[in-house]
């Protein structure tokens, strides 16, 4: 007699009775397959089992039997023995590469241990694990929501935490990361389709540059390409050598043939190549003999516009894994985002999906903390806003240009489109700046009381302008404070010499910057005051341009003064930028709020003008020199 | 599994664990890591869930028969690669070290603060598995487990093991030790046990 018993299989309900038996499971991914032969012949998988589904209990055990045999004798007679048990195993086989299969070149001797980290890691280190186990604060790997099949997913699951894969793989790092940054490494590592979109200063560029120096390490990967803007190429080159010494970096330059043969050079597994080039050497990137393991596009929010010529070029790219690093991913509109998951999900996002499904949808694929989630030791951002009443020069150039501009918008009838409304916000910006006719500015004198006392204290402070027109003027009249400057008009072979000197020089304490070249990755947390002398439209690249200051490492309070003129276009304009916001915490934080883009009402509203009827397209405004094309609606044609 | 594990063979550790499911049974899972504490097979059983018959036959048996032969031991021959030496966190699967050729150790930690919550705690288990190796006290009398000997205790680093005197006469310390130098021997539980919880989850 066989005892009844409760289990389960992996058995398909389909099949006609329970059999018992092992079954052997791979993980899909092509570089983790040991190659043919398991030991168990594999039966096909059913559909169940393929996507990691459970059949319901159909286990059979042969368990130890007891016998009553009241017939054969007399007396009864109950004879027992042990038998054999069977029962279902599971079993689930990863081939392990061999260590170190990429290309590595001698790191430089490690820098001192930092005392703060010495004092409780030990000199070398070896008592943060001792510490790690003890509090069992390990950073374990967590199978992307994207992995369908059971084997995939035990196949992260299994994988040591992150501290022990690093000290097990020998990969040491300058400084300890804070727990959030593990935490971004292990959401990097495991997916094939990531966006870390943390809050700029949170160290983005080390939690990729530590995921990526793992998948090099582990062979999961040995070609990576990272693509980033032209000015921040140098920045990552320096990290690189900073968190990944061991790791021979090429970056992409150089005329047409040296760049072709840098393309095709194998013994490279990090190329580093700037947005500039997806369209110049468009042909090379997208031959699909051109193969990356993965693919890092760092300020993602540059492919954002799905028509344009970086985002068609760095879809085609033939890729293994796709990376978005973006602090910023919605900067206008929703649509933003769908276009950044082009590259990384295609077709996982649509247009015309409401933000909270957006918001859902793209969970899996995004992580993003703010400075005020993880940074509790981060010091404070002090935010304060300076309402100025323009100088008497001011407004009266200021009324003027506004009533002449908005009658002369008005007196166009069907031929008043957006470019033109631009134009007289952007003459009327100017104006709330500097007086056209004296020069004088209203703002400058703010500014310039506000850089005497805190040069004399010894402090350091970002100016940043939309204009280098505008910063250029600020460089004369604020001669006295020997400003440096850092914009579109500075060639880009000196500007790393500026920065250093901004860094080094403690007499040089005020840099003026342009958004357009200033607002991204930069790391200038020597700086303790950052001042927006005017706005720009877009929310997040005044965050941007906050957070060169405000980022890890900064060593007291960061104060941001952002300049307001009362009553003009910038106040109307500061409304725009907090609607903004609002949509960005409706994807992000769940926040409600209707409003997911500029309406045409909006736009026009500005100037209480009445808008032409008809549906809206995408138009990219001409632009001064150095500011990024402003994307906005106008009507259609 | 037949053979002993060669002394300059790659080093592979095995880790074994069992996991009770309130509503199904016994779970076990064994793990067997490379030297880098990475992942090269993994195996887990159906639930298994005694009888009564059996619960009245094996008495305080039970759960060395269950641990050790029926899982641990089909767990061992669903497995491709030899382990250098097996770590287990239930004082019963040391049962299973005979139906292997490595020796089982069972790992003790001490160190670790009693949690009345965690079924991970070895600490909470202490006391019970210094209990469990007194000889004979929970064995069977059976062919399952032929003359029992005394148990052999071995510090290594933060952690004390413990193993049949007959696996410790292999002369595998060393190799114990190094281990010990790479690993964090209570992790590798967790990760089964997550392991486990996904696959469960998957069932349901």
């Amino acid at each position: 007699m066989s005892a009844a018993s409760e289990g389960f299989s992996w058995l398909a309900t389909n099949e006609a009775a329970p059999v018992l038996r092992s079954r052997t499971f791979y993980p899909s991914s092509p570089q983790s397959l040991r190659s043919p032969a398991p030991v168990q012949p594999a039966a096909p998988m059913t559909i169940r089992e393929r996507y990691g589904l459970r059949s319901p209990i159909v286990a059979e055990m042969e368990r130890p039997s007891l016998s009553i045999c009241a017939e054969e004798s007399p007396a009864s007679v109950h004879s027992w023995e042990p038998s054999t048990t069977r029962i279902e195993t599971s079993s689930y086989l990863f081939a392990r590469r061999a260590i170190a299969e990429v290309a590595t070149v001698e790191p430089p001797a490690p820098a001192p241990i930092d005392v703060a980290v010495a004092d409780d890691a030990g000199a070398d280190g070896s008592n943060v694990l001792a510490r790690l186990r003890k509090h069992n604060r390990y950073t374990r790997l967590k199978p992307p929501g994207e992995s369908v099949k059971l084997a995939d997913r035990l196949q992260v699951l299994l994988e040591p935490p992150l501290e022990l894969l690093l000290e097990n793989q020998c990969l040491e790092l300058p400084q300890r990361p804070f727990p959030f940054q593990m935490d971004g490494v292990a959401f990097l590592y495991p997916r094939q389709a990531a966006m870390l979109a943390d809050e700029m200063g949170l160290g983005k560029t080390m939690q990729a540059i530590t995921a990526i120096r793992l998948l090099l390490r582990t062979g999961e990967a040995r070609s990576v390409l990272l693509i980033c803007p032209k000015p921040l190429v140098s920045n990552w080159k320096r990290e690189f050598q900073n968190w990944a010494a061991e790791l021979p970096i090429l970056v992409i330059e150089g005329n047409q043939s040296r760049r072709q043969w840098q393309w095709r050079q194998p013994n490279a597994p990090v190329k580093i190549a700037n947005y500039e080039l997806l369209r110049r050497d468009a042909e090379i990137i997208t031959d699909p003999s051109l193969r990356f393991d993965l693919v890092v596009l760092d300020e993602s929010q540059r492919i954002k516009n799905r028509s344009g010529a970086a985002s068609t070029v760095a879809r085609s790219i033939s890729r293994e894994r796709s990376w978005a690093l973006t602090g910023t991913p919605v900067e206008n509109s929703a649509d933003d985002l769908v276009g950044i998951f082009d590259f990384l999900a295609p077709g996982h996002l649509h247009s015309s999906m409401t933000p909270q499904r957006m918001g859902r949808l793209s969970a899996d694929y995004v992580l993003r903390r703010t400075k005020a989630q993880v940074m509790i030791d981060l010091p404070p951002k002090l935010m304060r806003d300076a309402d100025i009443e323009l100088t008497p020069e001011q407004r009266e150039a200021y009324q003027m240009a506004e009533e002449k501009g908005v009658l002369k918008l008005s007196e166009m009838g069907d031929a008043l489109t957006i470019q033109h409304v631009f134009e007289l916000v952007l003459r009327l910006k100017q104006i709330c700046n500097f007086d056209p006719a004296t020069g004088a500015s209203a703002k400058l004198e703010r500014l310039m009381a506000d850089l005497e006392e805190l040069t004399a204290s010894g402090q350091k402070a970002l100016v940043f302008s939309q204009w280098v027109e505008s910063l250029n003027v600020l460089k004369k009249r604020l001669h006295r404070f020997n400003p440096l400057e850092f914009h579109g008009g500075i060639p880009s072979n000196r500007r790393d010499d500026v920065l250093q000197e901004f860094r080094e020089d403690p007499k040089r304490r005020v840099l003026l910057m342009s958004y357009g070249a200033g607002s991204v990755g930069l790391n200038l947390q020597f700086a303790s005051y950052v001042f927006l002398f005017d706005r720009w439209w877009n929310p997040a690249v005044e965050d941007q341009a906050i957070n060169r200051a405000h980022r890890i490492g900064a060593a007291g309070p960061v104060t941001i003064t952002r300049f307001l003129t009362l009553r003009t276009i910038e106040e109307r304009i500061d409304q725009v930028l907090r609607d903004k916001r609002e949509l960005f915490e409706q994807i992000f934080a769940g926040a409600a709020s209707p409003k997911t883009r500029l309406s045409q009402e909006e736009i026009f509203g500005l100037f209480r003008l009445k808008c032409p009827a008809g549906p809206m397209t995408p138009v990219a405004v001409p632009t001064y020199a150095d500011q990024p094309a402003i994307e906005t609606m106008t009507p259609a044609q | 599994m037949t053979s002993d594990a060669r002394v300059d063979s790659p080093l592979v550790f095995g880790f074994l664990t069992v996991v009770e499911q309130p509503s199904q049974g016994l779970v076990g899972g064994y793990l067997l890591l490379n030297a880098q504490a990475r992942p090269l097979e993994f195996h887990c059983t159906a639930p298994v869930r005694a009888s009564r018959t059996q619960e009245i036959l094996y008495g305080p048996t039970l759960e060395p028969f269950l641990y050790g032969e029926q899982i641990g031991r089909t767990l061992f021959q669903a497995c491709q690669q030899q382990p250098t030496a097996i770590f287990t966190d239930r004082p019963s699967a040391l049962a299973a070290a005979e139906h292997v050729s490595a020796p089982v150790w069972l790992v003790l930690n001490d160190d670790v603060a009693p949690n009345a919550n965690s079924q991970a705690s070895v600490a909470t288990r202490g006391s019970a598995a210094i209990a469990a190796l007194a000889p004979a006290a929970n064995y069977r009398a059976d062919t399952a487990h032929k003359g029992v000997a005394g148990m052999h205790a071995l510090h290594c680093g933060a952690y004390r093991l413990a193993c049949r005197a007959e696996d410790a006469a292999r002369g595998v310390e060393d190799r114990i030790e190094a281990a010990v130098a790479t690993f964090d021997l209570e992790e590798p539980f967790e990760r089964i046990r997550a392991a486990i919880d996904e696959s469960q989850r998957g069932a349901r």
